[in-house]
């Protein structure tokens, strides 16, 4: 497991007996008993928002409109149509997902930061409609909400903070489970590297819609418990501040954690009870807060405290290369694994590549050749699906995927590497490996581990990538592009920066990978290495093929040798 | 109607000043701020004090807003946004500039002779203060002389820009900072004093269009918040990436909200306008006059 998430667990169980002690204590003041039961209906919007912002780094300020619409529907539902608060509650849990689920399509479709306008104005307009529905009770809200009935036990008074803190800690838990599992893999990758992510088959925007729409139910779920405990809810009680509240308790609280969120809530709540009777000073106060925290302590309370007392990542032992292992039989299809035909790709007046068109055969290994400039990782780019051609069509297998978003691209077994290896930084090589290796989590484990050791990098499984040295952090990229067992693989300059016994050991995994059937393409300015392991070398200049042959025809060719060293006129 | 698409027309043009401030400020930072809308309602309050405590006349005032709102921004980017920005990237400064609508916000209502409330600011007409309009068909409205020096000094703050954006070495250099840092920095072109004037730049913007509109609207208060949103409604319907863009969608929003708050309650016409952001992220998020490739990937 994570390190981030088993030091969460750990503190969430240290909170967990605070929350018991807390409750033992104060069940005879009626306050403190009430304050608590605040801090636990409020934390679950906090670690909704903990996740969204931790986990998938994009920000909402629209947290209250979530949190509106399970408290309305429990008001509406118990009050005026008589439901139970049972029924009640979930129903509106789904309907803020269902909105979430809507909100995120329309806003996370752009590149940059709609989402948090986006959020900003769904509160508003959740706020207005509060205000304006006839059947919400305008400006007064509605009140008289009945306290939930457990058989016969009416939930109120001190058994509220005990039910409270129930819900708040099974969703923390839920949550847990959540980021352990596919999709908090999948977030973390996101994290650290949104276009690799997509290159190995993740859907970005499909998880980042998910990440929204499970803050905005957990929200609803907070809300839901407020209507319940506090018998009322109004427009002012789910304006822009309460968002504004839910974002300080998790970025003072610390972001990603949802322990962090948690604390945060309680921080926030004690603030709030604290600072009563200073009101401009005590927002000023915060706002000062938000801004330090962002600039000193990133990670917010918890996670500076966290990183204060993480210990020093042992150093590494260099450990000599070992001997390849043989890459399992590929199941490829019988149709052309690639064929691009006639793609060009203008920027702007500029045209990169220019009607390229070839086709490969199965279980072959392609040079794709040509100076700086010539076009090489743009078409890569347009075959993976980043960018789409201005012209011509790209099919994999026989399928056209001209146009289609690159995990699409992954998904039907293209896997790829990098020219600068985007490995993702704060995951450890195993982790990296993991990610790609889809399917469900025991088996994609297993096939990490195989991968890694088939690579030779054991040693090396728990190091986070960006502690790597240069050359591993290439043989880690490329384990992390075959763990998908992708039967066509694009390897974009897989030898710069490489030593000589790296580069050997690169030339016989490529070798490995093409006898297990594996057809690949390879971007390469190593000449030796070109020429020694490729059958065919593919050479462009100002975005044109201008040889297509075998490699020793090509060193001949007069065309090529004046690309490379300038025509002698 | 022609009533209330003049009226539409003058807060439009604040919305269209804060629409540019967050597209100049987006364009060198990737940032949206959030913050922008305060920083006008500082602006217009810092006018105040020009005229009142030192009793200086409305274009003094007026200059005086602006260089404060510029020497604000400068300390705005270099103390927050780009400290944010090395700890925790765009997110981190997303975040810095809504702690810095909580200092502005509440903040401004600490310094005594602005508090919470909002204050009425002398205009730049002079007393005579109304022009009546009138055609053949008896179709009349009513201008205040203070609506016509709005149009005036908005159109005066684009020509500015324009000229120094597109005709003064220095107004390149920061385009060329803010399309590509990295090019930038190799042809020696200081990229990072190029940010600060941006930054500066777009909240000078936001302080002169507190105080041009002030007249009208009232100077301080809480309205903050509500002007950054309308900021970024104008924004995403005239385009986000396009200057022009953000002027002509700070008229459409200014007057569907004039019209809307003619018709229906506040409460329901300000979360209607807001709604048109939504509308427009789903069936035209380049804006009006944006490009289609400007906000795909």
């Amino acid at each position: 497991m994570n390190a981030r998430l088993r030091d969460d667990a750990r503190i969430l169980a240290v909170f967990a007996a605070v929350v018991i002690a807390f409750g033992v204590l104060a069940q005879h003041d009626a306050g403190l008993s009430q304050a608590g039961t605040y801090v636990a209906i409020f934390a679950p919007a906090a670690i909704g928002l903990s996740i969204l912002l931790g986990n998938v780094n994009q920000i909402s300020v629209g947290q209250a409109g979530f949190f509106g619409i399970g408290a309305y529907s429990v008001g509406y539902l118990t009050v005026e149509r008589g439901w139970p608060f049972w029924t009640a509650a979930p129903l509106g849990v789904v309907l803020a997902a269902a909105i979430g689920v809507g909100l995120g399509f329309v806003a996370l479709r752009f590149r940059g930061h709609y989402l948090a306008m986006a959020t900003l104005a769904f509160g508003l307009i959740a706020a207005g409609v509060f205000h304006a529905a006839p059947f919400l009770g305008h400006a007064s809200g509605i009140t008289g909400i009945p306290y939930p009935q457990f058989g016969p036990l009416t939930i109120s008074g001190h058994a509220a903070y005990w039910f409270a803190w129930i819900v708040a800690f099974a969703i923390a838990l839920l949550s847990l489970a959540m980021l352990r599992g596919r999709p908090g893999r999948a977030f973390e990758a996101i994290r650290n590297d949104e276009l690799a992510a997509e290159t190995i088959g993740i859907p970005t925007r499909r998880y980042k819609i998910i990440a929204f729409a499970y803050a905005g139910a957990l929200a609803a779920a907070g809300g839901a418990t407020f209507a319940a405990f506090l018998g009322l809810v109004n427009p002012d009680a789910v304006g822009i501040a309460l968002s504004v509240d839910v974002l300080l308790m998790v970025v003072l609280g610390g972001s990603g954690l949802i322990s962090g969120a948690l604390f945060g809530a309680a921080l926030i709540g004690y603030l709030n009870v604290v600072g009563h009777q200073w009101d401009n000073w005590r927002e000023v106060g915060y706002g000062l807060l938000v801004v330090l925290c962002v600039i000193f302590a990133p990670g917010g309370v918890l996670g500076t405290l966290r990183r204060l007392a993480a210990r020093t990542p042992s150093a590494r032992a260099a450990a000599p290369l070992p001997a390849v292992g043989a890459a399992p039989r590929v199941r490829a299809p019988s149709a052309e694994p690639l064929a691009v035909r006639g793609v060009t790709k203008r920027f702007g007046g500029l045209v990169a590549v220019d009607e390229v068109s070839f086709a490969l055969q199965p279980g072959t290994l392609t040079a794709l050749i040509g100076p700086n400039g010539a076009g090489k990782t743009t078409l890569f780019n347009a075959i993976c699906g980043v960018g789409r051609p201005t012209a011509g069509r790209i099919a994999i297998g026989g399928i056209d995927v001209t146009g289609r978003q690159p995990h699409r691209v992954a998904a039907l077994g293209v896997g790829r590497t990098f020219q600068n290896a985007r490995l993702f930084g704060e995951m450890t090589v195993f982790e990296n490996v993991a990610a790609a290796a889809a399917a469900n989590r025991r088996v994609a484990d297993r096939r990490a581990r195989e991968v890694i050791a088939r690579l030779g990098l054991d040693h090396l499984a728990g190091v986070p990538a960006k502690d790597l040295a240069f050359g591993d952090r290439r043989r880690a990229e490329l384990a992390r592009a075959i763990a998908a067992e992708p039967w066509l693989l694009l390897v974009d300059e897989p030898a710069a920066g490489l030593n000589q016994p790296e580069r050997e050991r690169l030339n016989a995994d490529l070798l490995a990978l093409r006898d297990a059937g594996t057809t690949l393409l390879l971007i390469e300015h190593d000449m030796k290495l070109v020429m020694a392991i490729s059958q065919r070398v593919i050479v462009l200049e100002f975005g044109r093929v201008i040889a297509d042959a075998a490699p020793a025809e090509v060193q001949r060719d007069p065309r090529v040798v004046a690309a490379y060293l300038g025509t002698a006129t | 109607m022609l009533q209330l698409l003049i009226a539409g027309l003058t807060v439009g043009s604040e919305f269209a000043l804060i629409a540019l401030g967050i597209h100049i400020i987006l364009r060198a930072t990737r940032v949206v701020n959030f913050a922008q809308g305060e920083f006008s309602i500082v602006g217009g309050l810092i006018a105040l004090t020009c005229a009142e405590a030192l009793h200086v006349n409305a274009w003094f005032a007026l200059a005086g807003a602006t260089f404060a709102g510029f020497v604000l921004g400068l300390v705005f980017e270099i103390a927050v946004l780009r400290p944010a920005g090395r700890a925790g990237g765009e997110a981190g400064v997303t975040i810095a500039t809504i702690g810095a609508v909580f200092v502005l916000l509440y903040g401004h209502a600490l310094i005594p002779g602005w508090g919470s409330d909002s204050h009425p600011l002398a205009g730049f007409g002079g007393p005579l203060n109304i022009v009546i309009l009138s055609s053949s068909k008896g179709v009349g409205a009513i201008v205040q002389v203070q609506s016509l020096w709005v149009f005036a000094l908005l159109l005066v703050a684009l020509a500015a820009l324009y000229l120094f954006f597109e005709r003064t070495y220095y107004g390149k250099a920061i385009r060329a900072a803010a399309e590509n840092p990295l090019g930038a920095r190799l042809v020696g072109i200081d990229v990072n004093s190029a940010r600060a004037i941006s930054v500066a730049l777009g909240i000078a913007l936001a302080a002169y269009g507190g105080t041009i509109i002030g007249p009208i609207t009232l100077v301080g208060g809480a309205a903050g918040f509500a002007l950054t949103i309308k900021g970024f409604v104008a924004a995403i319907v005239g385009g986000l990436e396009s200057p022009a863009g953000c002027v002509a969608g700070g008229f459409v929003v200014g007057v569907l909200q004039v019209f809307l708050q003619s018709r229906m309650s506040y409460d329901v016409a300000d979360p209607l306008v807001y709604s048109v952001l939504l509308l427009m992220l789903l069936v035209r998020p380049q804006g009006l006059f944006g490009r289609r490739d400007a906000v795909r990937d």
